[in-house]
């Protein structure tokens, strides 16, 4: 299958949208499961976009944006994902590893810029000491409309000007090699999921992964909800003993100051 | 006289209206996101509306208020609304301005850290995985449900800000006291749903059979792993890039090339 000039001006236009989007983290129609979809929408095969938006957004479960950092572009991960999928045939599963250095191309040229927007913050200042809002609204958006810009560039440049060779790339592609890419785009979710726990697991926190994860494998459910459910119980149940723990700790704290008299006033 | 009178000028007071405008501009929080000042510049674009109600024809105090909110600042995009809210309140009253930037600055980490939790490690897993089950299956319901809830995320910037106006101060305390609690529900939560996120989406299955006698094999996955535990690669394979990442410091871009590479050379062998 061929992407056509305008579906390519289309899935441009709304990689602009949609970066904008990643660039304030507005209404996460940056995320790979609004963007497949809306990209197989595009190309007319939308059930093949929602079938990869469910691939990818998993895969990138874990890559976010978290205090400053920059993960592998989900924008355009997804889109890419879908249009490979759409001009090569492959598996949205393959398409999914095809489409990754698309993906950390767009990670490095945002990089790129958090470092580069450093310059405004002098003028912005300049501004921000006369009190001119005007001026200073105008230039502390300016960012923003050139990463708009940059997304629909790029995302035009590689779904329309770099289909014919990709296509002949995959079709060049022994089977074990294309396997290979299946096989990695079902076990990238794992790499996702391994910075999640990076950021939030602790030792005390290893009982509840256990659980989660005997459940899953035990309790067949089309997705899961049961899971998130045994996770809420959980949670309101350390949440109350919590509450609990620090209304004693304070009442602790009350009456030995009680007991001490004033005496502890230079202490804590 | 003039001097004095330009320190102590009557304050604006803004509406409900003004502070869930405030709530709907912290979309601008990152809109010049950079590696010197973080949100600095795009946080001080979303209170100027705010700020210029507040300082009205004080010319000296709402440039000086600009100035001061150009700190660095790096927070999460929920809790800034929050956090927002809670500065106005304050320039509202006409607090010192070391007050209003020395709770600012002690604030952002702590809700950075909590909303973090919240946001991007409980609510993205779980809304992430339930909504892929329905779309691998080709059904619509995935992707509506997921922009549903994030079109609620975002309107919910408006009570946020309003919750951080009107608890004022008062919040300082209370966000302190639950920070701490909230984050470990929410952890307890998060965990527990990635866990069934490992067993229900990393597949890892070994195709590699053992002859042992003629006409008898036994076939890896199924008759060994498979009867010690269902899906304990994906566990042991995320176990493993969670100790690379966090004991080994490697960068997840190189896990993600060496998870190509190795199941490119196992497709090879044939074993995966």
């Amino acid at each position: 299958m061929q992407v056509t000039l305008m579906q390519g001006l289309l899935i441009g236009l709304f990689a602009i949208i949609s970066g904008i989007d990643f660039w304030w983290e507005g209404f996460y129609i940056f995320r790979p499961m609004i963007v497949c979809t809306v990209t197989g929408l595009i190309l007319g095969n939308i059930t093949l976009g929602i079938v990869a938006a469910g691939l990818t957004e998993l895969a990138f479960a874990g890559l976010t944006p978290v205090g400053g950092t920059q993960p592998p572009n989900p924008i355009m991960a997804g889109i890419m994902t879908v249009v490979l999928a759409y001009t090569t045939g492959k598996s949205p599963a393959t398409a999914i590893g095809l489409a990754l250095p698309f993906s950390i191309l767009m990670q490095y040229i945002i990089l790129f810029y958090y470092s580069a927007f450093s310059v405004l913050t002098k003028k912005l200042d300049t501004y921000a000491e006369k009190g001119e809002s005007k001026k200073f609204t105008n230039l502390a958006l300016l960012p923003t409309w050139i990463v708009g810009l940059t997304y629909g560039i790029i995302a035009f440049l590689c779904v329309y000007g770099a289909q014919a060779p990709m296509k002949s790339l995959v079709n060049a592609m022994p089977v074990w090699l294309s396997h290979g890419f299946e096989i990695a785009g079902s076990i990238l979710p794992a790499v996702g999921f391994g910075l999640l726990l990076k950021s939030m697991l602790k030792a005390r926190y290893v009982p509840y992964l256990l659980i989660g994860f005997t459940a899953a494998c035990f309790i067949k459910f089309g997705n899961l909800m049961p899971v998130a459910v045994i996770g809420v119980a959980l949670a309101l149940i350390e949440y109350n003993r919590s509450k609990k723990d620090a209304e004693n700790d304070k009442k602790l704290k009350t009456a030995m100051e009680n007991s001490n008299g004033g005496d502890d006033e230079d202490g804590i | 006289m003039e001097s004095k009178k330009s320190e102590t000028p009557t304050r604006g007071k803004l509406t409900k209206h003004d502070v869930g405008m405030l709530g709907i501009r912290s979309i601008f929080n990152q809109s010049a996101m950079n590696y010197e000042r973080m949100q600095a510049d795009g946080w001080t674009l979303a209170m100027i509306p705010s700020l210029k109600k507040i300082y009205k024809d004080d010319e000296k105090g709402l440039a000086d208020a600009m100035k001061s909110n150009l700190q660095f600042i790096n927070t999460n995009n929920y809790a800034a609304p929050l956090l927002m809210g809670l500065e106005a309140s304050l320039e509202e009253n006409g607090e010192k301005r070391s007050t209003i930037d020395g709770l600012r600055i002690a604030l952002f980490g702590p809700l950075a850290g909590i909303g973090d939790a919240i946001t991007w490690f409980t609510i993205l897993p779980i809304v992430a995985g339930i909504t892929a089950s329905f779309a691998k299956q080709g059904s619509i319901l995935g992707p509506l449900i997921f922009f549903l809830v994030y079109v609620a995320m975002f309107f919910a910037r408006i009570p946020i800000a309003r919750l951080g106006y009107t608890t004022g101060t008062r919040a300082i305390s209370k966000i302190r006291e639950n920070s701490a609690i909230v984050s470990h529900a929410a952890s307890v939560l998060g965990c527990t749903v990635i866990g069934g996120l490992i067993a229900t989406y990393v597949q890892i299955t070994v195709k590699t059979k053992i002859p042992v006698t003629a006409g008898h094999t036994i076939a890896i996955q199924t008759q060994f792993f498979d009867r010690i535990f269902p899906n304990i690669l994906p566990l042991g394979y995320t176990f493993l890039l969670y100790w690379l990442l966090k004991k080994k410091n490697v960068s997840p871009v190189v896990l993600i090339l060496v998870t190509f590479i190795l199941a490119i050379a196992l497709s090879w062998l044939g074993v995966l």
